[in-house]
């Protein structure tokens, strides 16, 4: 019997190939809701291909994905494209913003995807500005932005579908030391003040350290955080 | 040097298959525009060819001692045309005429191999008898002779022959009819008045095809670089300076560019016998005019260069943003003067559009100049159109790709010009071709065949009408005077110079001439043998019947038509093909933003719609508002709207449309390639 409370996300002996290359070699991996999870490791370690398989980007050669209890990871194209617009966030090093649509619509386009009206996208999308301390920035376009400012409006982007989880892939990693940190704090914050997960690939301790909890990927398995943890 | 086209090739072989892919299609794209190139300067240089051969025919009159009389005339037969020139020598050293060995003494005919045969096959009573020798002196070289098809007779004859001391009055075909005119050597250059209309339109038939084509090959040249910018990344991580990055990417350009300019020669060579055989201004071609000779050179080298200048270019956009990093601020609009400047086109010519017919040769040119200005001012208003287009699509769209779409156009509304204009620019040739219509009206129907005429002194009418009847006794013919019933009518001598030389004859007096009238019975062979009785009865001018002169302008029409098919046949071949390669570099320019928004997962739906829309709807609108100019220019000439012009309208649409579609459809693949895999770098 599992008594142990369901977590939002696992994965359970992922295992991932590319050609002769084994990217990840049996990882099981569970976050819990609300929690923020940092995976580190040296590069190429299998971080990134464990964030791709855990956000149904890529599946698994072997092993299972669930997502509050449902497996994702046996899921065809379609329908993992729209569980990673409805239920998941992403955040990126850059270039998730498209340099075309003003902030705001950029922030809109993931719940005008999911169906929402033109009108109620906007506006839902233009609430997140103030609180992510974007106030007046709405109608700017990326190119018209700060670093630390396009990676607040991810922020805001990823969080606008009410997400399960957020997935983030170095998201300061084009920032100054400050900039950085701060916009780390924000992610946090504001992915824990809505109730979703987060899980951060980063290299960076300082980044890490943001986050609850710390996993360690080398040569595609999880170094155990402590002896005697199963 | 050595080192950087050794490492171009490498790289160019280990590219991998889809490397190798992108390299034949940038060949592949270069050898067409090379072999489409080499047809515009080889129209050229066939036109120019043409007009060098024939301008000997138009006398051109001594300043110093004259030493020979030349004098042209245009004969008919079999519903032919056949150009008579008349000779005779006034001194020892008259000027040898081109393609002849000697100067024809009187009494010789020489002609061009397609006479020789004619006049072989058809009874001489129909033809060899108009001339003063039945059968041939001598064949006319091919210098003499504008094309192969060409009927030319080259008559001998003596100084005080009449018929060149008459003067020539029939100025429907201005340009095959001159006086006896003194000479001492013959002309050369463009001379006739046709052979420079087709040197023009031919210029501007190259100038509608070359200036997509360049831009063609440029879109190519980038599509190499584009693909490249990841494996410069590598080549500068290991070492490479800048100054070596550029050399090897634009030396691997420029060898993928020559291979193609040398396959695109091989190709247009191949294509020569076909080429030589569409019939423009009465003939077939001769292979040497269409081939450009030397001038293939310049093409060949001209085309890797311009590849290269253009890699080297594309190189900048991708070293400016080593990181991705899209700076792209909210462009500056596009200034209000693009659409002023299109509307005081229009205005003017709206103006002058009425008079143009009436204006003769300056009206040509006019409408030449309106038409460059047509094009000039379409380019100009492309752009600002397709910004307002988008910011109405941005500012209506209710779901993500319309809206995707609409900002897109509006952020670059150049670049998605450029996407549709070689279609738009075509949809003004087809509006103005599409009431151009030579089928629908005008031409020959009602125009007499069996009616010969012939224009003569009024004072003499009576004799000569005797004479003609005498002549045509043998033919069911019946023979009538009308006198000067039409003073305007063609009577108003040649040139104004030509009249007074030599004899100053005064039958070209615009009053006192009359008409004589021949209805000849039983077919062309029995107008043909009546025009062959009458050779000689009016010296200087032959019988024509209204259908004669209306092979002139009706070839002039047909070939326009021919012309304008051809130009548009090839600008929908590179519009389509640029279409297909823009999209196909906008989805690798772009492959990075697409990636990201596939992983967050749009779905591929969305993003194909987005990008078929920001091409469908400027093109529905530009092709559209480029057919309606077209329409309006080609109003004042309209020839009523027939079923030949409702086909030209429903094929371009047709064309345009579905090659738009399916050469957007061929950067799908394209767009599922980058985006299928996201992440197929680890870490």
């Amino acid at each position: 019997m599992n008594t142990v409370p369901p977590s939002v996300l696992s994965g359970t002996g992922l295992v991932k190939a590319f050609g002769p290359t084994v990217a990840l070699g049996g990882v099981d991996l569970a976050v819990g809701r609300a929690e923020a999870v940092a995976i580190m490791g040296p590069s190429g370690s299998g971080k990134s291909t464990l964030l791709h398989c855990l956000a149904g980007i890529m599946r698994p050669d072997r092993g299972e994905v669930r997502l509050l209890g449902d497996r994702i990871d046996d899921l065809g194209e379609r329908r993992r494209s729209a569980l990673r617009r409805s239920r998941f966030g992403f955040v990126f090093q850059f270039g998730q913003l498209l340099p075309e649509l003003p902030a705001d619509e950029n922030v809109a386009l993931p719940l005008m995807l999911g169906g929402t009206a033109r009108r109620e996208a906007v506006q839902a999308a233009r609430g997140w500005f103030g609180p992510l301390g974007l106030a007046g920035l709405e109608g700017r376009r990326p190119g018209e932005l700060s670093g630390g400012q396009a990676q607040r409006v991810a922020i805001a982007r990823a969080l606008a579908p009410r997400p399960a989880v957020v997935f983030a892939d170095e998201p300061t990693g084009a920032l100054d030391q400050a900039t950085g940190h701060d916009t780390m704090r924000l992610l946090v914050e504001a992915t824990k003040h809505n109730g979703a997960s987060l899980v951060v690939v980063t290299h960076d301790p300082a980044v890490a350290g943001w986050c609850d909890r710390t996993v360690e990927v080398r040569d595609g398995r999880l170094l155990t955080p402590f002896p005697g943890a199963a | 040097m050595r080192t950087v086209f050794e490492l171009s090739w490498r790289l160019l072989r280990g590219g991998g298959r889809r490397g190798m892919l992108g390299s034949l299609l940038t060949l592949a794209a270069v050898a067409v525009s090379t072999g489409l190139l080499l047809f515009a300067v080889g129209a050229n240089h066939a036109f120019a060819a043409r007009s060098a051969a024939d301008a000997w025919r138009h006398p051109a009159k001594t300043h110093g001692t004259a030493t020979a009389i030349e004098a042209l005339n245009t004969d008919y037969a079999r519903g032919r045309q056949i150009t008579v020139v008349e000779l005779a020598a006034l001194s020892g050293d008259a000027p040898v005429p081109p393609g002849m060995k000697r100067f024809p003494k009187p009494g010789e005919v020489w002609t061009s191999p397609a006479l020789a045969s004619l006049m072989r096959t058809m009874p001489a009573d129909q033809l060899s008898q108009r001339f003063p020798s039945r059968t041939p002196t001598g064949t006319l070289g091919r210098s003499a002779v504008v094309h192969p098809d060409e009927l030319v007779a080259v008559v001998g004859r003596a100084a005080s022959d009449p018929a060149l001391s008459a003067g020539r009055s029939d100025t429907m075909i201005a340009d095959g009819v001159a006086s006896p005119t003194r000479i001492d050597r013959y002309a050369t250059g463009s001379q006739s008045a046709t052979a420079f209309v087709y040197q023009v339109l031919a210029a501007i038939a190259s100038v509608l095809m070359v200036v997509p084509l360049l831009v063609f090959g440029g879109a190519a040249a980038r599509l190499t670089v584009a693909r490249r910018d990841q494996r410069l990344a590598a080549l500068r991580l290991v070492g490479a300076t800048p100054g070596q990055v550029v050399a090897v990417t634009v030396a691997e350009a420029v060898l993928t560019a020559a291979a193609g300019a040398v396959l695109g020669t091989v190709l247009f060579a191949v294509a020569m016998p076909a080429l030589t055989q569409i019939p423009i201004a009465g003939g077939t071609w001769y292979a040497s005019d269409v081939w450009p000779g030397l001038w293939v050179l310049p093409v060949v080298l001209a085309v890797p260069v311009l590849v290269g200048i253009s890699a080297v270019a594309g190189l900048r956009r991708v070293v400016v943003g080593p990181l991705g990093v899209a700076r792209r601020e909210t462009p500056p609009g596009l200034r209000a003067v693009r659409p002023l400047a299109f509307l005081a086109i229009v205005i003017a010519f709206g103006f002058l559009a009425g008079g143009l017919t009436s204006m003769g040769r300056t009206g040509l040119i006019l409408l030449l100049v309106f038409l460059a200005l047509a094009f000039l001012g379409i380019n100009l208003v492309g752009p600002w159109i397709v910004a307002i287009i988008g910011r109405i699509a941005a500012g209506t769209a209710r779901g993500p790709a319309r809206l995707l779409a609409g900002r897109r156009l509006m952020d670059d509304p150049r670049a998605a010009w450029r996407t549709v204009a070689g279609v738009a620019l075509t949809g003004f040739v087809a509006g103005f071709l599409a009431l151009l219509n030579p089928s629908s009206g005008m031409l020959g129907h009602g125009a007499a065949a069996d009616r010969l005429e012939i224009t003569v002194p009024e004072a003499s009418a009576a004799t000569s009408a005797a004479q003609a009847r005498d002549r045509l006794r043998a033919l069911p013919a019946k023979v009538t005077v009308e006198r000067a019933a039409k003073p305007s009518h063609g009577v108003r001598g040649t040139d104004g110079e030509g009249n007074d030389e030599p004899d100053g004859g005064g039958n070209d007096e615009p009053d006192g001439t009359a008409t004589i009238r021949a209805v000849v019975d039983g077919g062309r062979e029995n107008v043909d043998r009546a025009r062959t009785a009458l050779t000689g009865l009016i010296p200087g001018h032959n019988a024509t019947t209204e259908a004669d002169s209306d092979i002139g302008s009706a070839r002039l029409l047909a070939d326009l038509r021919t012309g304008a098919l051809t130009v548009l046949a090839v600008s929908f071949l590179i519009a389509i093909t640029s279409a297909g390669i823009t999209g196909a570099s906008a989805v690798l320019d772009r492959r990075q933003t697409y990636a990201m928004l596939r992983l967050a997962g749009t779905p591929l739906d969305v993003l194909d719609k987005a990008r078929r829309q920001e091409t469908l709807i400027p093109l529905l609108v530009m092709g559209g508002g480029s057919l309606a100019t077209g329409l309006f220019f080609a109003t004042p000439f309209a020839m009523g709207f027939g079923s030949t012009g409702a086909l030209t309208l429903v094929a371009f649409v047709t064309l345009g449309f579905g090659g738009i579609l399916a050469a957007s459809a061929l950067s799908r693949p394209l767009l599922r390639a980058v985006t299928t895999n996201p992440a197929p770098r680890p870490d």
